[in-house]
């Protein structure tokens, strides 16, 4: 009933027209932010550092470090939106994302492993390395908190998310004993940033991250029905496992690209997907869609906030932690009565 | 009665064994002239042993030991075997506070430095106890809340790591990664007071904690004050985290693992339990702590390392073992 209702106050009109106010939203900041930094560039200059490619000073801290940082926000907002919306449909589970299930901690912990050991430096060794590390980490969650009678319940998920994520960063810690210098390393994958990303990792990255926001965009229909749990699903005639596998792949594909590129950025796959759900009800084509723009829409402004307000670098997967935690106790509080 | 028995033989074993292994060994004999001041004693072991290695089988003790309290306090308060002060972010509280600390200061005053923990763990307690007490006691949500607040209070540390200069952040990182390498007597002497405390207490409440953990109606109507009871237990959690936090930075999951040993050993009652757990979780971190320096000699791995390698599967099998339950 709730669904008919909600569908019924906003129509695909309003949702459309709701679209575009969001992404026009979303250029208006990104523009916004590119003036914000050691030195205040006008937005007027900075439109035509983009479009000209000129060679002074201002276009070329436009171009090389304001343009990719605010480009890596938007892919990384948008690809942890929808791989968190994914996430929560797939497993059934309010608090499923990248980040709290271990699989963010796991791909960077295999970027870092990259990095002091195999001497990695390119965003495209990277991005295997995370694939890797996701997919081995969302494995390894999966089983421990599949074992016992109930199955696989949100807690047990998150719970065996807290304790990877515990492990992984004892073990990063411990690279330290190998190779001091890793210890740079090691903050700068530990907290996702968006600090010193040049065109050329967001170029390499890009293509990856998009190809999974656009097949979980196009499979939205098969996401739906997942939604609904193994039961129902099985009822109107959907291969489950296929689809999982298929989700699974979608989900190693999006949080490794994401990352790679900016490190592990919590809470936005958490709280994105449970925004727009309260508003759009639980059909994924609209769901998955509005998850990509308003992702990013967080990244950037939780970003260009923090540096017009405080003028200081603060690494953004900082930022959103620090006002993603108290909506995850919030969140947690108002389910816990159902997720035993 | 005969398992605590081969316990404590067995503590007996690993203590004289972390005494005599290292990168110079000592014999037992030596040893034994060292302790008892006896003459026979060479100027090198007695260097060795009362210097550096004595100091440091000492502080993994107490660290252990407060570890394994906490843990055995955090579950039963709780009720909920998985409870573990690293996981609910108790000591992610003290950790916070230590990490202002040791950015602060060039060197940290080991007092200074125990009572912020101390507060940091404590403010911890009570915020999950503030946030999970309002409709009767899910102790699963009290589990997710922690997790929420140990990621709140992580993202407070790497805020102020921002700001440090890199030498303070970069002792600030060593530190957190749980070792107990730089012991003196000094935190010695600072960890044995705290935890006398929070042993003493948690051995004066012990009888009522085997109540408390019946639930609150059947812990009330034997007329016991169960939000008193309950606030004292939160302290003294936060007493024995804080410290052990502040001598030895984060060792995890020794709160988990050692009130378990306990509780196969000698059963469920608290005042058995304590003494136990203690010995257990001592055993654990020296034993720990014995393994991390030798067996990737030269470079010793910090002893959260080894904890977390034994912890993380403990935790996947506690998970198991309750399908079988």
């Amino acid at each position: 009933m709730v669904v008919i209702e909600s569908a019924r106050r906003n129509t695909p009109a309003t949702r459309i027209f709701a679209f575009g106010l969001f992404a026009l939203l979303l250029a208006l900041l990104s523009l916004w932010s590119l003036t914000i930094g050691t030195t205040a560039i006008p937005l007027g200059d900075a439109l035509r550092a983009i479009i000209s490619e000129g060679t002074s000073h201002q276009d070329v801290v436009i171009s090389t470090i304001r343009l990719p940082r605010v480009l890596t926000a938007i892919i990384v907002g948008s690809t942890l939106g929808v791989a968190g919306a994914l996430m929560q449909a797939v497993t059934n589970n309010p608090l499923a994302s990248p980040d709290l299930l271990g699989i963010s901690a796991g791909a960077a912990f295999a970027v870092v492993i990259s990095i002091v050991f195999f001497d990695a430096q390119s965003p495209l060794v990277f991005l295997w390395f995370a694939f890797g590390g996701a997919a081995v980490a969302g494995i390894l969650v999966y089983m421990v908190a599949s074992t016992g009678v109930s199955g696989v319940t949100p807690v047990k998920l998150a719970l065996s998310g807290a304790v990877l994520s515990v492990f992984l960063g004892s073990v990063s810690a411990s690279l330290l004993i190998f190779d001091m210098k890793a210890i740079d390393i090691i903050r700068l994958w530990s907290v996702g940033s968006l600090t010193g990303k040049d065109m050329a990792a967001v170029a390499a990255v890009a293509p990856f991250a998009l190809a999974g926001v656009a097949a979980t965009l196009l499979l939205a229909r098969e996401v739906s029905t997942l939604s609904l749990g193994a039961d129902v699903a099985q009822a109107v005639g959907q291969n489950v496992l296929l689809w999982r596998l298929v989700s699974g792949a979608l989900m190693v594909l999006m949080a490794g690209s994401s990352v790679a590129l900016a490190g592990p950025i919590g809470f936005v796959g958490l709280v994105v997907p449970h925004i727009v759900r309260l508003s759009l009800g639980t059909d994924y084509r609209w769901i998955l869609p509005f998850c990509a723009i308003s992702g990013a829409l967080l990244v950037v402004m939780a970003d260009g906030l923090q540096r017009s307000l405080t003028g200081i670098d603060v690494p953004v997967g900082v930022t959103l932690a620090l006002v993603g935690a108290p909506f995850f106790i919030w969140l947690a509080r108002l389910r816990a009565g159902g997720i035993g | 009665m005969r398992s605590v028995l081969i316990l404590s033989g067995f503590s007996v074993v690993i203590l004289f064994l972390a005494l005599a292994i290292g990168d110079h060994h000592v014999s037992i004999a030596q040893i034994l002239a060292v302790l008892t001041d006896s003459p026979a004693a060479d100027a090198q072991s007695i260097q060795i042993i009362r210097d550096i290695r004595l100091p440091r089988v000492i502080l993994g003790f107490l660290v252990g030991a407060s570890l394994a309290t906490a843990g055995m306090i955090a579950q039963s308060v709780l009720r909920n075997p998985l409870a573990e002060p690293g996981l609910i972010g108790v000591n992610a509280g003290a950790a916070l506070a230590a990490v202002i600390v040791i950015v602060r200061f060039e060197v940290p005053p080991t007092h200074l430095l125990s009572w912020l923990a101390f507060a940091g763990a404590l403010t911890m307690s009570l915020a999950i106890y503030a946030l999970s007490w309002n409709s009767g006691s899910s102790s699963l949500r009290i589990i997710l809340i922690g997790i929420g607040l140990s990621s709140l209070a992580g993202a407070g540390a790497n805020f102020i790591s921002t700001f440090g200069n890199p030498q303070a952040v970069q002792r600030a990182m060593v530190w957190l990664s749980g070792s107990i390498y730089n012991s003196t007597w000094d935190k010695i002497r600072t960890l044995a007071t705290w935890l006398t405390i929070g042993i003493a207490g948690s051995a004066l409440i012990a009888r009522e904690m085997d109540l408390l953990i019946l639930g609150d109606e059947t812990a009330r109507a034997r007329g016991q004050p169960v939000e008193l009871i309950r606030a004292v237990m939160f302290v003294l959690c936060a007493v024995l985290s804080g410290a052990a936090v502040a001598a030895a930075g984060l060792v995890a999951f020794v709160g988990l693992i050692a009130p378990h040993i306990a509780r196969a050993l000698v059963g469920h009652s608290h005042g058995l339990m304590l003494p136990v757990t203690a010995l257990a979780g001592g055993l654990l971190v020296v034993g720990a702590d014995l393994a991390a320096r030798t067996l990737f000699t030269p470079a010793p791995l910090p002893v959260g390392l080894m904890t977390a390698i034994l912890g993380a599967p403990f935790f996947a099998y506690l998970m198991w073992r309750k399908k079988n339950a």
